[in-house]
């Protein structure tokens, strides 16, 4: 084109300066387009591509000409500043090149991070924010409708409430772990109920720490509990009752039981019925040892009609027990033996039988399905009972020794040999026994009919089996070899031949 | 080769750059390629900026328009070698126009800055007038 006057020696001049348009980089907009500089010259255009925050190596990787060589020196001051305004570290690297400008064009906005977010209400909470809602005496209204209409006009269903976190409360509910176990002087007592009820009259109280016991859970308490009571209190008779029952029914277990279960510590409620009943009976133990016949004989002054009539009955109890014990005693010598062998264990069951045998005769085995029989080779060759000579015969066009093929090929004998019977029996019918030499020869034909078609089905599924070798083979072929090379089945041969071309 | 084009000088040229009370005392040439895979869009942009050059009363130069480049591959269609061989043969198409100007820098850069059309790639060469 224009004329070279420099000649071969030097290269030409180049006083020229190629600019490329190139998307801004990190910006959302692909038309959003500046120029760069593409080579390498020392041409220098003052008003083309002067942009101090873009910086060109990113983009154009032979751009040589970048704002500022980023790797020479420590950074200029004012990147320097900015780089640390934005909390990066200053080492000499400049950050300011990885920064995206957020463009009001840009399709990105800020959205608040998912990730840290308050538990959402649980479902049958609906939370409302009602920050809207003015309260006060303005109107001076109280009428319910119009207020509610208000307050439900200025709320807004919240779907996510943050739980305000007061310092406090925080401390306070890092702490409640830490509080149970010690301190029991504070709170409650376990037994506060008791102790309440202590002030309430002395009588009742036996049968509530009889019943309370049941509740108390801790050991400890009631521990305490039991010693400190009669203390304070004047021993009465029926402590000393109770303590006596209580031993009796729980005997020398009492350290185990202080664990406490509901039910057990408490007394059964016949005994605490018989307590009170006792009690109601209002006796009072004089001096004197007093029998039930005292009572019956009416030599107590002051003895009611019941007393007279439960003594009675004691009374009379007693003779009978001791009826019976005399009684018994003479009877248990005579021991009843039963025999195992009943008429019922006559009549034998499954169960009986299999539990009867062991194994170490009886050996069981385990039942599974039947197994196809497979048999390669027929045990009794049908050709040995046939010929006798070591002459192997082969049949059909195939030319298979038939009578050595398996199963398949048995049954084909067999049907072969019923039909011709079959074919002679209903041909002597209709003709009798001059016409055999034309029933033997349609029986052969039929035979030999019958062969063909099992050749050809044979054939059909070797066929079938091999299809799948000649498309591995063409595969083959095809990126290996050159495409010219046709691959058949030849299927007589049983294998694959290629034809040259 | 964008050099050698320049180093022709015509008379009139020069005459005008040393007329130095101006629009603008740097009047450079400026050579714009643009370079696209489309027409459509290669033509319209470089009708744009024409129509902008000549609205400046700039002296153009343009279109020209270089040959298509024809890139071509050829692949065999199958995935697998089996089958008929059939090839695909795909190209693609690049489209050049070459418009110069001379001007100032950045009254180029103002009508550039204007039309921008996906998939034209604009490259600019200054140089001296």
């Amino acid at each position: 084109m224009g004329g070279r006057g420099g000649g071969g020696g030097g290269r030409k001049a180049r006083n020229f300066a190629t600019f490329r348009l190139f998307p801004r980089a990190g910006a959302a907009d692909p038309n959003d387009r500046v120029f760069v500089r593409v080579d390498n010259n020392d041409y220098t255009v003052p008003g083309f591509a002067d942009e101090d925050s873009f910086d060109p190596s990113l983009s154009d990787p032979s751009a040589g000409d970048g704002n500022f060589h980023s790797a020479s020196g420590p950074l200029p001051e004012h990147v320097r500043r900015e780089i640390l305004e934005l909390g990066l570290p200053d080492d000499g690297y400049n950050y300011l090149s990885h920064l995206r400008e957020l463009r009001p064009a840009a399709a990105s906005s800020f959205v608040p991070s998912s990730t840290a977010r308050p538990e959402p209400l649980p479902l049958d909470v609906k939370a409302y924010d009602a920050s809207r809602v003015r309260v006060g005496p303005s109107d001076g209204e109280l009428d319910e409708g119009k207020t509610m209409c208000k307050v439900a006009a200025k709320t807004a269903p919240v779907r996510r409430i943050e739980k305000a976190v007061d310092p406090d409360v925080v401390r306070l509910l890092d702490e409640s772990d830490v509080s149970h176990v010690g301190s029991e002087d504070e709170g409650l007592e376990e037994d506060f109920v008791i102790i309440a009820n202590r002030a309430e009259g002395e009588e009742l109280e036996e049968e509530d720490i009889e019943e309370w016991n049941g509740v108390l859970s801790d050991v400890e308490e009631e521990f305490d509990f039991e010693e400190d009571e009669p203390k304070p209190r004047v021993r009465r008779l029926l402590d000393e009752q109770f303590d006596l029952l209580a031993l009796e029914e729980y005997g020398d277990s009492d350290d185990d039981d202080r664990v406490v279960k509901d039910g057990e510590y408490e007394l059964p409620s016949e005994a605490i019925d018989e307590l009170k009943l006792f009690q109601s009976q209002n006796v009072c133990v004089d001096e004197e040892y007093r029998t039930p016949a005292d009572f019956v004989r009416q030599k107590v002054d002051s003895s009611t009609t019941d007393e007279v009539d439960e003594s009675a009955h004691v009374i009379k109890k007693c003779a009978e027990y001791a009826e019976r014990y005399l009684n018994e005693t003479a009877e248990e010598e005579v021991v009843v033996l039963v025999s195992e062998s009943s008429d019922e264990s006559e009549v034998w069951d499954c169960e009986t039988i299999v539990s009867t045998f062991s194994n170490l005769d009886n050996h069981p085995g385990k039942i599974e399905t039947p197994g196809i029989p497979r048999k390669r080779l027929p045990r009794v060759f049908p050709g040995e009972t046939t010929t006798t000579n070591d002459i192997i015969k082969l049949h059909g066009k195939e030319k298979l020794p038939v009578e050595y093929l398996p199963q398949r090929r048995r049954n084909g004998e067999k049907e072969k040999k019923v039909k011709p019977v079959e074919a002679s029996v209903t041909d002597k019918f209709k003709k009798g026994a001059e016409k055999e030499t034309k029933e033997e020869k349609k029986a052969r034909k039929a035979a030999v009919k019958e062969e063909k078609k099992e050749a050809r089905k044979a054939k059909k599924e070797l066929k079938g089996l091999y299809k799948s070798e000649t498309q591995k083979a063409q595969k083959v072929a095809a990126v290996t070899g050159p495409s010219s090379i046709r691959l058949i089945y030849c299927g007589k041969h049983f294998g694959l031949f290629e034809i040259m071309t | 080769m964008a050099a050698a084009d320049l180093a022709y000088a015509p008379p009139m040229k020069s005459g005008k750059a040393g007329f130095e009370a101006g629009l603008m005392d740097p009047q450079h040439r400026i050579r714009i390629t643009l370079s696209s895979r489309s027409v459509k869009n290669l033509e319209k942009v470089c009708g744009d900026l024409v129509k902008g050059a000549k609205g400046k009363d700039l002296k153009i130069k343009g279109p020209v328009r270089m040959p298509t480049k024809v890139l071509h591959i050829t692949t065999r269609k199958s995935p697998c070698g089996e089958g008929t061989n059939t090839w695909d043969r795909f190209e693609m198409r690049i489209h050049k126009r070459v418009i110069d100007l001379i001007s100032t820098p950045d009254v180029v850069k103002q009508i550039t800055s204007i039309t921008i059309e996906p998939g034209v790639e604009v490259e600019v060469t200054i140089s001296d007038a």
